[in-house]
This record gives C-alpha cells, structure tokens and sequence, in this order.
C-alpha cells in the first residue's frame, strides 16, 4: 500500500531506532538503543545528564549519523534523506540557541520555512499561513512584530517553539524545553506541546529533567543509563524506587496522585554510586 | 478541540507587515537620494572644472578639458567609489552573518590585509600593476582567500567564540601587514604606486577600473543575495540552522568565498578602505533589519553613500587643506576619511552594546 509522504510506517510506527550505537573515538555515548514511537505518541526520554539523551534525539533528528544501527522515519533510513529533506518531516527545538538582535518573532518563526522553500529561498503563500498558525498555535500571534531578543525566557522558548512548528513536520522532537523557566512557564511549555499533540496529531519525543513532568504529561517514558535503553513503559510502570535508584542514583519514594492517579516521586538522598546496580532494576518488572 | 486552526486572510497578512514594509521602501528611497546626492557631490568635487561647468557638460556641452575632466576623470572615479562601498558593506555583512559574530569585517578578518598583501606582492614582483587591472584583482582574490584561511587555521576551535575570534582576526590583520610592509621596504621602487593601496584612495580611477570592477561586483552581488535566506537562519545558530534543514558547513564556506570576492574586488581597485565593510554591516542591520533579503541590498547602498561621500568629502578637504598649507597639490585619501569616521562610529556601536549588556 503505497504510504502518505511523510506518513507513518507499518502499524503506526513513526520514529524506529534501531540497534542504534554512537561514540567518539574513546567513548562511545550509546551502544544499542532500541525504541519505537508510534504516530500521536508523547514520549518522554529521561535519565541523568551525560546519558547520552540529547544524542539520542540529534541522531533522531538526523543531525548526527550512528555508527551502528539506524534510524527509521514512516519507515525510510534517516541516513538516506538529504538535511532538507530530514527538516521537512522531523523538527528539533534545541535547549537553547543564540538570540539574533533585533530579530524579530515573526522572521524567527519564518526561519522554521526554510527546508520548505524553493532554492532560492523564495517564501512561498502558503508559508505565510503556516508561520500565522504556528504564531497562534503557541499562543503568541501578537507579538508577530516585536524583537525576540526583548521578550522573557518563557516567551522566547513559546516563539521558538513556534519556529520548530513553522516546518510544519509530523515528528516533534524536543530537548529539555522547560529548563531555566520558572513552574508556570515549564507547565505552559508543557501544555502547549500536549494540546498540540492534541490537536494536529503530532509525534512527540521530548527529553526532559523534571519526572514530575514527564509522569505526568507523557504517554510512555524511556530512561536512559550509560548509553542503553534502561527502562521503557507508560509512567505508571516506569516510574518507582526502582527507576529513581537505578537511573537516577537516588532513594525516594514513589506516591500516586490522589485525583489523577499518575506517580508522584518523592526524591529523598542520592545513593552512593557502587550501591547503584542492575539488580535495583531488574528486581522491579518493568524492564524493558 | 481538534484538526488544524482555520487559516485566515487575515493571519496571513497581518497589518504590522505592511507597516513594515512602508518602512523598508521608505528607507531603501532616501539611501537611494542620498546615493544620488555622494554621486553628484563627487562630480562636482575637485578644482579644475566649476560646478556650473560641470553641469553643462552633463547637459552635452562644455569644452574638451571640461568634457575630459567630468568624463574621463570624475565620473569612472565616483561610480568606482560607489560600487566598491557597497562591495565592503555587503562582504561585511556576509563575514559576520557566517561567523555569527558582530566584530568581524574584512579589515579584522584577515582578509582586506590579505588582499592587499596580494596585490601589493604582485606588484612588487612585476606580476601585476595599475596597467593590468585584472592580474591584481587575482592577486587580491588570493591573498584574502589566504588570509581567511590563515585565520581559520590560527583560530582553531576558537572559532565560536566572537570575542576571541577577533582577536585572532587582529593578529592574522598585523602579520599579514606586517609582510605588506616587508615587500614595501624590499621593493621600494614600487612604494608609490602601492602605499594607496594601504589607505585606500580613488584617486586616478578611470573607465578600465569600472569595467574591471561592477561585473565581478554585480556577480558576487548575486551570490551574496542568494546566500541571504541561509545566513539569516545561520545567524540563529548551528544547531537551530541545521535542525531547520541547513547544510551549516556549505553554507558558511560559500559565504566566507563569496564575502573574499568582494573585498578582493574592491582592494583591487581602491584598495583598504578602513572600517567600511566593519561598520556598514550595523547600520544595515539597524536600519533594515535582522532578515538579510533586507539588509543586504540595504547594506550595499549604504557602504555606497558611505564611501562615495567620503570620497566627495575627501576631495573637497584636500582642496580646503591645499589653499590653507598653500601647496600646490594636496589629496586626502578616502581611506584615511573612512577610517577616522568609522573608528569613531565604532566607538558609538560598542559603548551602545555595553549599556545594553
């Protein structure tokens, strides 16, 4: 059956990454991730920092190659896909980026064009309509005509949001978009992209610090250690001791909310580290 | 709650953006008088010919000095001037779109000091000179290259770093200078016909300069104009360029080539014009904004007011300073004028930047 361009793959499968290995010379950051994301999933990447994360989502993005493995997008070999042509059916919203002075919101958002255009870099009408929807998706139409450098951390982080969906693709993926916002910047971030998911049926996998975040919002979480898929499931699953002390190196406590039922952690000490061990894991049965 | 947000009329043309654009072509038509007015000042510049004179000869008439002077002298000496501004402005412009970084220019970028070491080494050794115009603009064309190059190599994996770039720009700059100066002192016989090069002067430009210069200038032109969607979205950085589908490593290299081209081609004819291609890049950007499909052609008109002005003014203070020292003949070079007004600009832009900071 002939597939929609830039559609899922075969049973909904958008993002597969397959046996996926990257390193430098002398380190190797990931050995082996395996993980599938189905269209209209959220799906949370966690783990400590230096596990290898936001690799993980470069590499999903097709900014870097694995050296082992591959990834596949509705099916086709990231690998094989020009940078354009990667742009125009997977986004990424960096944690951070330069701010151009003087810039303004709506030339920012239209940067989110440029694997659209023509070679010459001529906007076409229709790019006009997709940087307006994506303006008004974030909640941010107003401000079309102010400079980006003006605007606060929380503001920033919603127009670049913005741009990432001006390239109007059908992947979504984002790397730690709540960090250095205060709680009700984060919540709003964090709202934003799930009635997004909501309502344009975007594929979402977003790398994120906060647990409480991530049990809450995503529909699955996958944890990452030392480069390896340590754990992958729905946040009721996933998230207990087990997961704090095997991923995290902490002992906390794992609670439910009492109105939605999603885990709550209660992170208490850090564990020294030889306590933490594989055993912490494979004791609980959740394991991938 | 769900499909996607209906799209308007009006969400696809909101009235800020034409407010925007009435702006632009506001700004764009008074550079354009202004460019008028350097040219017609530039004419009218200078002792031989009155500027009565000089408007009758325009009108067809004038006598055969007159028709020489305004012709041959004055006219391919303002359009030079013109269009080798706004080649720096636009190099300017490119250079610190692709490195990102808000102090560079030709002039610290190691690539007008390698231009100028080119042409003056060329001249030097007989390869090249007033009389072939097209052997210096080689010779320019690789000496920039080199001196880019040398940058690239000495700023290592400083490359990121503003800042520090420009420090080594500064230091590549010296060098290469410096060298200019050892192949002045060895080769003094050319000393006189090279040193213009090194502050930059229009004097005795005529028509073969002009047909050397606006082709290879409206060309890069074109190339800079082509480059301007992806070094807007390059100035947002690498990671966010690349995520957005820009080839970040082709794109930065066919700018910095394209951005060498220009200075050589500019250095060739009129040599090191101080501060033009540093300088015009802020105002551009000031002016017309962060998208480069506006600045640049903004950039190119300026750098040409900027330049053809200061030669017009060049002229007119050499002629006040001759009647004052009582000499018979005296030239300021534009370079000299560029240089002082630029630095002085310069000190303005950055103590502006620190209050912001």
């Amino acid at each position: 059956m002939p597939r929609e361009f830039g559609g899922a793959g075969p049973a909904g499968e958008m993002l597969r990454v397959a046996g996926v290995g990257f390193g430098y010379p002398g380190r190797q950051v990931l050995d082996g991730v395996e993980l599938s994301v189905r269209a209209g999933e959220l799906v949370a990447l966690v783990g400590l920092n230096g596990c290898g994360k936001s690799t993980l989502l470069r590499l999903c993005a097709g900014l870097l190659r694995p050296t082992s493995g591959q990834v596949l997008l509705g099916g086709d070999d990231l690998a094989r896909l020009s940078r354009r042509a990667a742009a125009r059916r997977v986004a990424l919203l960096h944690q951070s980026a330069p701010a151009v002075p003087g810039m303004t919101v709506r030339q920012l958002v239209r940067q989110g064009r440029y694997a659209a255009r023509g070679p010459l870099g001529m906007l076409r009408d229709g790019d006009d309509a997709v940087c307006a929807r994506a303006l008004a998706d974030v909640g941010v139409a107003g401000w079309a005509d102010r400079p980006v450098d003006a605007l606060s951390g929380g503001e920033r982080q919603r127009v670049r949001l913005a741009m990432a969906l001006a390239q109007d693709t059908r992947v979504l993926l984002l790397d730690e978009p709540t960090t250095y916002l205060d709680l009700r910047h984060q919540l709003e971030v964090m709202r934003t992209v799930v009635r997004l998911r909501e309502e344009r049926g975007l594929t979402v996998l977003m790398v994120l610090h906060d647990l409480g975040h991530a049990a809450r919002f995503a529909d699955r979480i996958v944890a990452l250690r030392d480069g390896r898929v340590a754990a992958d499931g729905p946040p009721g699953r996933v998230v207990t001791p087990g997961l704090l002390a095997g991923v995290f190196g902490v002992a906390g406590r794992v609670g439910l909310d009492p109105e939605g039922g999603w885990p709550v952690c209660y992170p208490d000490h850090p564990l020294p580290f030889e306590t933490v061990v594989e055993r912490d894991l494979q004791n609980e049965n959740h394991i991938h | 709650m769900t499909g996607p947000a209906p799209l308007t009329r009006e969400g696809a043309r909101p009235a800020g953006r034409t407010a925007v654009r009435v702006r632009l072509v506001r700004r764009y038509a008074l550079l354009g008088l202004a460019l008028l007015a350097a040219a017609g000042a530039g004419l009218l510049a200078g002792r031989a010919v009155a500027p009565a004179d000089v408007w009758e000869v325009l009108s067809g008439g004038g006598d055969p000095i007159a028709r020489h002077v305004v012709l041959q002298l004055r006219l391919p000496r303002a359009l030079v001037a013109l269009v080798a501004g706004g080649s720096l402005g636009l190099a300017g412009v490119v250079l610190q779109a692709a490195l990102r970084n808000p102090l560079a220019g030709p002039e610290v970028t190691g690539v007008t000091p390698g231009a100028v070491l080119g042409a003056v080494t060329a001249t030097g050794l007989g390869l090249a000179g007033w009389r072939s115009p097209a052997a210096v603009v080689a010779a320019a064309c690789l000496g920039g290259l080199a001196g880019a190059g040398l940058l690239w190599l000495v700023a290592g994996r400083e490359k990121g770093d503003p800042a520090r770039l420009a420090v080594h720009g500064v230091l590549v700059s010296a060098v290469l200078s410096g060298l200019t100066a050892v192949v002045l002192l060895v080769a003094p016989g050319e000393l006189g016909s090279v040193v213009q090069w090194l502050v930059g002067s229009t004097e005795g430009r005529v028509w073969a300069h002009w047909r050397l210069l606006w082709p290879w200038a409206a060309v890069w032109a074109l190339a800079a104009w082509a480059l301007a969607a992806p070094l807007t979205l390059l100035r947002c950085g690498d990671e966010q360029a690349s995520a957005a589908g820009l080839r970040t490593d082709r794109a930065r290299l066919a700018a910095l080539g394209c951005a060498v081209a220009l200075t050589a081609g500019a250095v060739s004819v009129v040599g090191a014009l101080g501060f033009v291609g540093l300088l015009v890049p802020h105002l551009a950007f000031a002016l017309f904004g962060a998208d480069l499909r506006a600045a640049l052609p903004g950039a190119a008109l300026l750098g040409a007011v900027v330049v053809g002005g200061a030669d017009a003014a060049a002229q007119s203070l050499s002629r006040v300073a001759a009647r004052v020292l009582e000499v018979d003949r005296l030239s300021v070079p534009v370079g000299a004028l560029t240089t002082c007004a630029g630095a002085a600009l310069l000190l303005l832009v950055a103590r502006r930047r620190g209050d912001q900071e």
